[in-house]
């Protein structure tokens, strides 16, 4: 499902010169994997995650995800990647203040021909476990439910790959069990997922674990 | 991006900052309003100018003789210089126009329209091809009838509104019209002045009648056909053979140049003192206007900077939004479209209202002069003038200023690196 070979991220750091955040890095995910990317911070566990996201282009190396290469893709290509073939969550969940639950779902749908993206959003909705918060603005959420309107959001296309950076960074433990548990089961499913994360539970909830550490993985 | 879907992200958006969208399309709408309102005035003065104080026709050259008279083709006009003007290329017609040269008085003692009156008045006439003012003629025919008969007589459109804005109420006199004039008789006696010298001999009286009231008539005095001109100028021993004037009516305006040089090499003089007072005026006019929206357009343009630096602050706060958006599927372009559709709907906002109020305020101008301000002569119904795409200017610039403010926070959104905005702590 995911193929990376000796894929390497740098950025020029002003005083500091080139800092190379990815070095070399050299990955395979079949599909159906629960994998929980750890590391320090800095170790460029986030970077990655951008990179496999198509959020992050300026890359070398080989990165193939869900059969498309995303090495020189262009803007549109890239973006009609994100919105078909993956799914982000974010730590900070990054919901449109103003839009409902089910509207912050359905955003993708802005960017794409598709039907009935309501009725799909809703259906998002309730594979999370929130389809009685339908129309319920950000605002009106805790925490979890947040986090779990982020994730309906990143399964509106049915993805093949749900892609994770610190998505319980912000949740209490039992939100945090509650968010865990959902990806599990979700993985059960078979959707494939990556887990950027410092966090022991869902380390331990992760069908594998890989670490990096400046750039490498161990 | 779907359109509805842009509709949408655009409402939003304007929604939350109400206050900061309100105050950039107020600041359009100032920008707008000023500009329609200052065209609107200018074309309207220059309207009257053009059409009222000096009704010029752009392709009459009016032909005079030379204040000095040179042997064979030395600047007089008679009929030898006339065939030779109508031959001119570019000269349409010529008419021909003779001062009266026997002076004239009108004793007028009876029923004015109403008010019985007792005036005198030097009479000053002149005669022109009857064809010069065809058009103007609503009672019988405009021609020489013989001598004892009733003169016809076109009266000057712009003496009756002198008279009626200042004479008429100055003497408690009746407002005329042209349709009330035509038909009109009054008293002329040939030979007799208070002012100046006469021939000597003895006077002769007739009457006039008017038949029309026309732009084309002598302004002070009265316009009656050539030939009585040419009978009464005979019949008192006068110069009946030149003339004092003559009319070419150009093809076109664009002849008029050419005809003007031809006009002089043959030592003849252009009248154009009235196209001048009408270019002056108008350049005046034009100058006035000008001013004035280029002010208008400083403030579009500041009304621009306003939007430029309000959109940008408001890309910098929704930052991790646009972000988010670009993370499940937005093109840079949807972006930037985004941003821009935001300044369209301030812009199409500015412009309507900013055009409503310049004509709401040109109605209460206008309602107010006619209410406040006392009849002048040439006093128009309104004082401005608003053709069908002076509001499709206003609206069309409105959107132009927005674009032009949005553009560069918009490009700047569309460049938002959403991997380092969304890496951070946010909603």
């Amino acid at each position: 499902m995911i193929r990376v070979e000796g894929l390497s991220r740098s950025y020029d750091d002003g005083a500091r010169g080139k800092v190379r955040v990815l070095d070399g890095v050299t990955l395979e995910v079949p599909a159906g994997q629960f994998l929980a990317v750890t590391g320090r911070s800095g170790s460029g566990k986030s970077t990655l995650l951008h990179v496999l996201g198509g959020l992050d282009s300026e890359f070398s190396g080989k990165v193939e995800v869900a059969g498309t290469a995303l090495q020189g893709l262009s803007d549109a290509a890239l973006s009609r990647f994100r919105n078909e073939a993956v799914g982000i969550v974010f730590q900070s969940f990054h919901l449109v203040p103003g839009l409902s639950s089910v509207e912050n779902v359905a955003l993708p749908s802005a960017f794409a021909a598709l039907e009935a993206p309501s009725s799909r959003a809703k259906e998002a909705l309730e594979r999370v476990g929130l389809g009685d918060k339908l129309t319920r603005a950000p605002e009106q959420l805790s925490g979890g439910e947040r986090q779990r309107v982020a994730i309906a959001r990143a399964l509106f296309h049915q993805p093949k790959v749900l892609l994770c950076d610190e998505p319980t960074g912000n949740l209490d433990a039992q939100t945090a069990d509650e968010v865990i548990a959902l990806f599990k089961r979700l993985n059960g499913e078979g959707l494939t997922i990556v887990a950027v994360t410092h966090e022991d539970r869902l380390r331990n909830a992760a069908s594998r674990v890989v670490s990096l550490a400046d750039g490498r993985l161990s | 991006m779907k359109s509805a879907a842009l509709r949408k992200l655009v409402r939003l958006h304007l929604s939350r900052d109400r206050r900061g969208a309100f105050s950039s399309s107020f600041g359009i709408a100032i920008g707008i309003a000023s500009l329609v309102f200052f065209v609107a005035l200018g074309l309207g003065v220059a309207r009257v100018v053009r059409e009222k104080i000096f009704p010029v026709d752009a392709s009459l050259v009016e032909v005079i003789p030379s204040q000095l008279a040179l042997g064979l083709f030395g600047g007089q006009l008679d009929q030898q210089a006339v065939d030779r003007l109508s031959a001119l290329p570019g000269v349409k017609k010529a008419y021909r126009k003779m001062s009266v040269k026997v002076p004239a008085v009108s004793y007028y003692d009876g029923d004015f329209f109403g008010r019985r009156v007792r005036m005198g008045v030097e009479i000053v006439a002149v005669g022109v091809d009857p064809e010069f003012v065809k058009a103007d003629v609503k009672l019988g025919e405009f021609v020489d009838a013989g001598e004892g008969q009733p003169i016809p007589v076109v009266g000057a459109s712009r003496l009756i509104e002198i008279y009626n804005k200042t004479f008429a109420p100055a003497r408690s006199l009746p407002q005329l019209s042209a349709t009330m004039l035509v038909g009109f008789s009054f008293p002329i006696d040939w030979n007799r002045s208070f002012i100046a010298a006469t021939a000597g001999g003895p006077f002769t009286s007739t009457r006039g009648q008017v038949v029309g009231v026309s732009d084309r008539g002598m302004l002070a005095g009265i316009t009656i056909p050539l030939e009585t001109a040419k009978r009464l100028n005979k019949s008192n021993n006068a110069d009946a053979e030149h003339f004092s004037g003559v009319a070419l009516q150009a093809d076109s305006p664009s002849d008029v140049p050419g005809i003007v040089v031809a006009v002089k090499e043959m030592g003849l003089r252009v009248d154009d003192q009235e196209r001048r007072m009408a270019e002056n005026a108008g350049a005046a006019v034009a100058i006035t206007t000008s001013a004035m929206a280029l002010l208008s357009a400083l403030i579009c343009l500041l009304a621009a900077f306003n939007i430029a630096h309000a959109l940008s602050a408001a890309v910098r706060t929704r930052e991790k939004e646009l972000g988010i958006m670009r993370a499940v599927g937005a093109k840079r372009g949807d972006i930037f479209a985004l941003v821009l559709g935001e300044a369209l709907v301030l812009g199409l906002a500015g412009g309507v209202a900013g055009t409503a109020l310049a004509l709401a305020a040109a109605a209460g101008i206008d309602m107010l002069a006619a209410r406040m301000v006392p009849d002048f002569p040439f006093k128009p119904e309104t004082f401005f003038l608003v053709p069908m795409w002076l509001p499709a200017l206003g609206v069309g610039l409105g959107l132009l200023a927005a674009i032009g403010g949005a553009w560069l926070p918009a490009r700047r959104a569309s460049r938002i690196d959403p991997a380092r905005v969304l890496a951070g702590q946010g909603t």
